[in-house]
């Protein structure tokens, strides 16, 4: 972590939906992702029902956390919580479940971020107690 | 009564200001007044009213009920437009809906925003888990995102990219609504050298938030003929899209709305890329712009770079764009920007184009986009052809 990044304020969760199961488990550097039971399929962000179904048999399922990197941009412009983040990396990542995940590329030489690379999920320590999904770029 | 009998029969449009110190309120005032006085009508006539959700005044969830009583008006039928950069030409859609089924006769389509003086605004929702912890808070990071995706699946050519901005900017040298701060001469070098704030966006590539304000007055040609209004444009055809792919958890990002809707459009009016007199795409960045004349079927999708680079697209030239400068040139009045491009075609098609004016135009194809969600292509996607 950069020495000028300052410990940033961790997410409120529930505000949206109930999206607790999401941090305990990312807390516990597992990532899990809401499931459609009946059209079998991932949704991320979470929603109050499937976009598949409209119904809200849904669950929370543990992914790979490995997929290829979709989209990527550097962000350069100031925001909240971005202070001495900058120039920060970020990307669609498209997991392997077939689901897409915003996030920042951490752990990363950023000649390696590419569409198409690997990435694996990484956690980023945003305080000394709460981590963060992310994503870093692996061998194939 | 047929669609064709309801037309726009007068616009206002403020001047684009940079932190004015004041209210959409306001802004919308000075809107009304200068409709009043430019078409002469009685204000009492209006018995119709919709209002874009200005950011700047978000937080009231009665903002339109307060426009009425601020602007002395008492409409039978009102709506509140929250479908951001869409909503001046989704309103006069609606407007016109309104008409046919008998609820209002004269009605007012008015857009007013000031977020550069005051920014009331919580898009709230997921963003504070998922989205803003990431830094990708706002458009420009998104459309960093799509620009991206875009060139890896098409030729992106940032001279295309240029020529949008130098010649939209072109344009806004010839307005007097434009910003102050923009007018001046861009060239292709400055395009070049501009600071990359969200890679590979561009500055020069993005709108900038002002305030301002703008007015349309919708009724039957047959009322506009009553009243005395000589001049008039009639939408021939509206369509909008909102989530396009919403049910798709990877869904092409550079798909839009526009792909869907504008078969629809072009069908409805009887009409093909080719019968456009102008081309007023709503231009949050330049490569909304550059996808629109692929989505619209100016060229083939994937060719917009060659397309652009290859066609004349002044005022004078074969498909002129955004004659007024667009938002990126004449500055963004915030969420009523929709209304911008829906004043410029407007004017044009008057033939009060000025110094800018398209030579004998028969027809516009205005377009909004509104909000940039999670991972997705932009949120809503409208098109509207209107005809002299």
């Amino acid at each position: 972590m950069n020495a000028d990044v300052k410990p940033r304020t961790p997410p409120k969760p529930n505000v949206y939906v109930n999206t607790a199961p999401f941090w305990e488990a990312a807390q516990q550097r597992r990532l899990v992702i809401q499931y459609c039971c009946d059209a079998g399929k991932f949704q991320h962000y979470p929603r109050p029902v499937s976009i598949f179904t409209g119904r809200r048999n849904l669950e929370w399922r543990e992914v790979s956390g490995r997929g290829v990197i979709y989209a990527h941009t550097v962000i350069r412009i100031p925001g909240p919580g971005l202070e001495g983040r900058l120039p920060l990396p970020a990307a669609t990542v498209e997991l392997d479940e077939g689901v897409r995940f915003i996030a920042n590329i951490i752990e990363t030489d950023p000649a390696r971020i590419a569409i198409g690379a690997r990435v694996a999920v990484a956690w980023d320590p945003i305080t000394d107690d709460f981590v963060y999904p992310a994503f870093k770029v692996v061998e194939g | 009564m047929s669609t064709g009998d309801i037309v726009i029969a007068g616009y206002s449009e403020t001047p684009v200001v940079f932190r004015s110190g004041r209210s959409a309120y306001d802004f919308a005032g000075e809107a009304l007044a200068a409709l009043i006085e430019s078409t002469g009508i009685d204000k009492d006539i209006i018995d119709g009213m919709s209002v874009t959700v200005p950011l700047s005044e978000a937080s009231n969830p009665f903002f339109a009920v307060y426009m009425a009583d601020a602007l002395g008006i008492s409409p039978t039928w009102l709506n509140y437009g929250g479908i951001g950069g869409c909503s001046a030409t989704g309103g006069v859609a609606r407007a016109m809906s309104a008409i046919r089924d008998g609820y209002c006769e004269v009605a007012l389509v008015l857009s007013a925003d000031a977020p550069s003086t005051s920014w009331r605004a919580n898009y709230g929702a997921f963003r504070g888990e998922f989205q803003d912890p990431v830094g990708v808070q706002g458009p420009p990071a998104m459309f960093g995102l799509l620009m991206n995706r875009y060139a890896y699946q098409y030729d992106l050519k940032e001279e295309a990219l240029a020529k949008i901005a130098t010649v939209q900017r072109e344009h806004a040298l010839l307005n007097d609504n434009a910003l102050e701060k923009f007018k001046k001469p861009m060239t292709k070098e400055d395009y070049l050298s501009s600071r990359v704030v969200a890679d590979p966006l561009r500055m020069l590539d993005s709108v900038m938030f002002c305030d301002g304000a703008n007015a349309f007055l919708v009724m039957t040609q047959a009322r506009a003929n009553q009243i005395g209004l000589k001049k008039t444009v009639r939408p021939a055809a509206y369509a909008e899209l909102t989530n396009v792919n919403g049910n798709q958890s990877c869904p092409d990002i550079t798909e839009t709305g526009f792909a869907r809707i504008a078969p629809k459009v072009f069908a409805k009016a009887g009409l093909k890329p080719s019968d456009i007199s102008m081309f007023q795409p709503y231009d949050d960045f330049t490569i909304a712009v550059l996808m629109q004349f692929e989505d619209f079927g100016f060229c083939e999708r994937g060719e917009g770079s060659d397309f652009i680079l290859a066609n004349d697209i002044s005022y004078q030239g074969n498909i002129p764009l955004n004659t007024g400068g667009g938002q990126i040139s004449a500055g963004q009045p915030g969420l009523a920007s929709g209304g911008l491009n829906l004043a410029e075609a407007v004017r044009q098609l008057f033939g009060e184009g000025g110094k800018r004016q398209v030579k004998a135009p028969k027809t516009a194809l205005v377009t909004g986009i509104g909000v940039i969600p999670y991972g997705r292509n932009w949120g809503t996607s409208a098109a509207m052809i209107l005809e002299a």
